[in-house]
């Protein structure tokens, strides 16, 4: 038996195309991508290095600081107020009968399976400011005042943008939190119903602690996700109006492939991931820290 | 009888929060079928006159076959590559033994946190030199290294939980490692990779960073991308086709998931209890 695991030449077979494919093109490219960062450098050639010019520009630029604004308030509202919701859709999932939660179930994945494209441009017609469904509603019960055009408004687009995407993963994050109330044993709800304790004083004792695990990886999910924001942003605004709905990504997308400076695009692809390096950090610091087994 | 009231309520507006993530779509198919001037006098109600050819339209202005092909040939190709380097490499971290296969797991679930937005300059540039701009191949590497490191963490929890048994008997029939991997491992973990298919299936589809960098060609390039074009190019104010081409793209996606909603669910959530 040791012979056969320990065949050297199988291990090289089936462990190298995986590790060469990942490396070559997850784990490598954060070299030369540190390298371009101090250099200037127009996406074809590099014209010699200029050490650490390339991020004092970037942090000299206020639609830097702006972007990195905008991608924190998408973060915040869709963790501290998209997982909660979508907490709450699985804990009243969970206690209905079978024919609610299939309906349920189907319809609230299927925004997630539908492309970003059809849905953002979906969220479109739904702003648009003149027949679109959300000032529609507003004009139909008196509210004629918030009817505001609300992706060419500086004030509500970065907002705008992230209900839409919140809404898209609502359903899909929902599911996955019933997903985990379904994985927790029955025998710890046996005690609690013995008591006569009611839904709530069920869900924050018991439900929502064990549900550590699955909470953690749905923070890093959705924190990761919002910080990378692209998609919508691109389809729904362009980053407009003006540069009031750029995120991180793009204004890095919008640095280095509309004014050629790959430089500064690579210099804010490092201060990104130097983020994104600090927010799981935190999580993994701070939520369910000590595993749970059943 | 107040725990019934209040019961029927939660029902009602659990159905009804259900039905909020279907109406847009609705809204769509609704739209699809008006002229563009009666999109701004009724847009909610049923059409007044029912306008059919938007479709005819959209179809003629929009390559809906090839950006379709083009995603298939993404999604397909990028399955059978993570699934085939993934389990080969999953199977070797579980059963082989070799010294670093503890770095070479967390190594590979680096990929985890490395969102393919943050490297995409540098696999540009790579990209170009490696003379692959313009091939399909500059999309379905990237797609594929980038969907194995979920693949392996996943496969690799299947195996670990399979009874070392299986490999005994093989191995006492003669069986070689390749034969007992490829006709007895594999078939034991079907479930499991089917499951990948659908998720990789799933991502890769909708895909639409790197389509939107890398594919800067439109023979190459996928639904995402093309219909953010079509979109593009008819301007904001032709809502009918707007809708029509988003009905369509949107179609060979709805007929999949009313056959396999279950099995969509239950790829989607496997990683949440699955770690």
């Amino acid at each position: 038996m040791n012979k056969f695991f320990g065949n050297k030449v199988a291990i090289f077979l089936f462990s190298f195309p995986a590790l060469a494919l990942f490396t070559a093109f997850v784990i490598y490219p954060i070299f030369p991508e540190i390298i371009i960062s101090f250099q200037k450098n127009n996406g074809f050639k590099s014209m010699g290095y200029v050490g650490i010019a390339n991020y004092l520009k970037v942090f000299q630029d206020p639609t830097f600081w702006h972007s990195n604004l905008n991608t924190i308030i998408m973060v915040v509202v869709s963790t501290c107020v998209g997982l909660p919701i979508s907490l709450l859709l699985a804990l009243v999932m969970d206690r209905q009968g079978d024919s609610v939660r299939r309906f349920f179930k189907a319809s609230s994945v299927f925004p997630a399976v539908l492309s970003v494209t059809v849905i953002a441009q979906m969220w479109v017609a739904i702003y648009e400011p003149m027949w679109g469904l959300v000032n529609s509603i507003l004009r139909g019960i008196g509210l004629d005042s918030l009817a505001l055009a609300w992706l060419s408004d500086e004030r509500t687009v970065v907002l705008a943008i992230t209900v839409a995407f919140l809404w898209q993963y609502l359903g899909l994050n929902a599911l996955l939190f019933y997903t985990g109330i379904k994985a927790i044993p029955k025998t710890y709800y046996e005690a609690a119903t013995i008591d006569g304790a009611g839904f709530l004083r069920t869900s924050l004792k018991i439900t929502i602690p064990l549900l550590q695990d699955v909470t953690k990886y749905l923070l890093v999910l959705s924190v990761l996700g919002c910080m990378s924001q692209f998609a919508h942003v691109r389809i729904m605004t362009s980053g407009g109006p003006g540069d009031a709905s750029r995120t991180v990504i793009y204004q890095l997308f919008y640095k280095a492939f509309s004014a050629s400076d790959f430089g500064q695009g690579c210099a804010i692809a490092i201060i990104f991931v130097l983020e994104c390096l600090v927010l799981t950090f935190f999580i993994n610091r701070f939520v369910a820290r000590e595993k749970i087994e059943f | 009888m107040k725990k019934n009231k209040s019961k029927t309520l939660v029902n009602a507006a659990m159905i009804l929060i259900g039905i909020s993530f279907l109406f847009p779509m609705y809204w769509m198919i609704n739209l699809s079928f008006k002229s563009k001037s009666e999109v701004y006098d009724n847009p909610f109600g049923l059409p007044k006159q029912w306008v059919f050819n938007n479709y005819g339209d959209a179809l003629e202005k929009f390559s809906f076959l090839k950006y379709l092909s083009n995603s298939l040939i993404y999604s397909l190709s990028t399955i059978v590559v993570t699934v085939f380097l993934g389990s080969m490499f999953a199977y070797c971290l579980s059963r082989m033994n070799w010294k670093y296969k503890g770095f070479a797991l967390s190594y590979i679930a680096m990929g985890l946190v490395v969102p393919a937005q943050v490297v995409i300059i540098p696999i540009l540039i790579m990209i170009r030199n490696m003379g692959l701009k313009g091939s399909y191949l500059s999309l379905i590497l990237p797609y594929s290294a980038f969907a194995l490191s979920s693949c392996v963490l996943m496969l690799f929890a299947f195996f670990r939980s399979l009874p070392k048994e299986l490999e005994e008997a093989a191995c006492m029939d003669g069986c070689n490692i390749y034969r007992t991997f490829f006709s007895i491992i594999v078939p034991v973990v079907k479930p499991a990779i089917a499951t990948q298919c659908v998720l990789i299936f799933m991502n890769t589809y909708n895909e639409f960073f790197l389509a939107f960098i890398l594919a800067a060609d439109d023979k190459i390039r996928p639904l995402t991308v093309g219909l953010l074009n079509f979109f593009v190019s008819i301007g904001v104010n032709h809502w009918g086709q707007i809708g029509a081409a988003m009905i369509i793209t949107s179609l060979p996606t709805i007929v999949v998931y009313m056959f396999g909603n279950e099995q969509i669910e239950n790829a989607l959530t496997a990683g949440a209890v699955l770690k």
